[in-house]
């Protein structure tokens, strides 16, 4: 043999040597066997298959915490108590985890790898969250930059509280090569069991509303999963300040629907605040025009930012906090019970929550899901 | 160009599913370095500033949050322009907290989209006449002079800031 190969050949022969040893080792080292998860003080117990992360693991087994990064530990939606000794927290779940919650062990299951039984806790309410599939039924544009999508689901039925949401998954596409989901709150009213409908507003760059606006049939297949959230309308005789914009309309199109066809309306205020920049960007005016005029105690102030001139706009005008605190003032009066509901971005929640404030609606009685 | 190490896992940390889904080279299949030294040639020729181009685009992002997730007309802070330019921002929000592929910081996950307010809406291509960057995209340019790859959603292309927002 050449002098010179064999230099080559050696190395080649050592890494291959090193390699086996490294997936013999692997696979003796990482294999956990099957280990068992206690949730809830024993309300579930789950033999799994051990080395993967809590939160795959648990999806398997179609119990679903809500995520939005696919597990990357990059949104911190995947919280969950876990009560075994697991060692310290990591370093990408501390920057999601409030002194409280890290005293409290509270974790992300994305970081939490399956490598011993565990004892965990997780909201009850996620033992009902299914995953379905569905097929698009419609897609309707609203706007330039929102579609409304019926999904009908294969023959099943979903249950679920006005104000709640479901998670769309996205499938690997373009030169996106995973899949991943987004939350997005239903449309739809609980009655219209067979079907789910969103308000997807197209955000530049974004991987779930690109999909939907520019690669989603009518026809095709999808899966939802859901339902989750706690945003709904509270039992009290309260009357409701409701604030949203853009596709924020989405669970308050769900729960004004539902109030209307349960009779629930009948005795509840409800002022529905709805701002958009033009009025290209407004949609379901006429809808909601109509249902307000068939509940006297309904009240619907559609408001825009920056109307243009030929739009010939005579409703309100300017941020929809300034229309909010203008109306509280001098419209609905500080004296009898409000409580907030609030859908948009962190932005205009917290902007929004400020008005209330200072407008006398405590912080407890101001009901909103942030998504972001 | 040699990479340096720091590049080499800087590049790792931004293929598509480690950081993010889409990662942050899009379709561009130069090493780190070489998308750096090219977009820095380019700058120069523009006459681009990365810290002016940083603050500029942090200025839009701030201005943009007034309007609570709708889109805000911006006027410019560029005051030798008469008129002064006029700019559609809309900032939004996004879950959680995205590192930094260099591991020098971690950033709130948002999203700001920059064009002309004379633009019909609707009308506007990502990447071609429309910016679209976040908290993430202004430190790599500014501490980093990364760009981002061709391709990728939030790159800000040279020749695109130097005609919407220094023309």
């Amino acid at each position: 043999m050449s002098p010179i190969l064999i230099g080559p050949l050696t190395v080649a022969g050592l890494s291959t040597v090193l390699a086996l040893v490294i997936a013999v080792l692997d696979k003796f080292l990482n294999n956990y066997g099957i280990l068992k998860i206690d949730i809830n003080g024993g309300k579930k117990s789950l033999d799994v298959k051990g080395g993967s992360a809590l939160l795959g693991t648990l999806a398997a087994e179609n119990i679903f915490v809500p995520s939005a990064c696919g597990g990357r530990g990059s949104c911190g939606a995947c919280k969950c108590k876990v009560l075994t000794d697991i060692g310290p927290h990591l370093p990408t779940e501390l920057p999601f985890l409030s002194p409280a919650e890290m005293a409290a062990n509270v974790h992300l299951a994305c970081q939490v790898k399956v490598r011993q039984n565990l004892a965990i806790e997780l909201p009850e309410e996620l033992f009902s969250v299914k995953k379905f599939a569905a097929s698009v039924e419609r897609i309707r544009d609203l706007t330039y930059d929102i579609k409304e999508i019926r999904f009908a689901l294969a023959g099943e039925k979903i249950e679920f509280s006005p104000g709640q949401y479901v998670q769309l998954v996205v499938p690997p596409y373009g030169d996106i090569r995973e899949s991943v989901q987004r939350a997005y709150s239903m449309s739809s009213r609980p009655s219209d069991s067979k079907y789910v409908e969103l308000l997807v507003r197209l955000v530049p760059g974004g991987i779930a509303t690109t999909w939907t606006h520019k690669f989603l049939k009518e026809g095709d297949r999808v899966e939802l999963v859901g339902p989750f959230g706690e945003f709904g309308v509270r039992d009290t005789p309260a009357t409701m300040l409701c604030v949203a914009g853009g596709s924020g309309m989405a669970p308050f199109k769900s729960i004004l629907y539902h109030m209307q066809e349960t009779g629930d309306w009948a005795e509840k205020e409800i002022w529905y605040f709805f701002g958009a920049r033009t009025a290209k960007d407004m949609f379901y005016l006429d809808e909601l025009r109509a249902l307000s005029e068939a509940w006297p105690k309904f009240h619907f102030v559609p408001a825009l930012s920056e109307p243009k001139p030929e739009e010939n706009w005579t409703g309100e005008t300017g941020l929809i906090t300034d229309v909010l605190d203008r109306y509280i003032k001098e419209k609905i009066g500080k004296t009898k019970p409000l409580e907030g509901y609030l859908c948009g971005s962190p932005g205009m929640i917290n902007a929004c929550i400020n008005v209330m404030k200072k407008n006398g609606v405590t912080e407890d009685k101001i009901y909103y899901d942030k998504f972001a | 160009m040699k990479n340096a190490p720091k590049e080499l896992r800087a590049h790792d940390m931004m293929l598509p599913g480690v950081l993010t889904a889409q990662g942050f080279l899009g379709m561009d299949e130069r090493p780190v370095g070489d998308i750096i030294a090219e977009d820095e040639t380019e700058f120069a020729e523009l006459k681009l500033d990365f810290d002016a181009v940083a603050d500029k685009l942090a200025y839009l992002r701030d201005s943009g949050e007034a309007g609570l997730g709708e889109p805000v007309t911006v006027r410019d802070i560029d005051a030798m322009r008469d008129p002064p330019r006029a700019l559609l921002v809309q900032t939004g929000d996004a879950r959680g907290m995205l590192p930094c592929p260099y591991g020098d910081g971690l950033y709130h996950k948002n999203g700001v989209s920059v064009r002309s307010a004379d633009m019909p809406p609707g009308t506007c291509v990502e990447g071609e006449d429309m910016l679209v960057f976040s908290d993430l995209s202004i430190h790599l340019l500014r501490e980093h002079h990364f760009c981002q790859g061709r391709g990728s959603p939030f790159r800000l292309d040279a020749s695109l800031i130097a005609k919407l927002l220094f023309s």
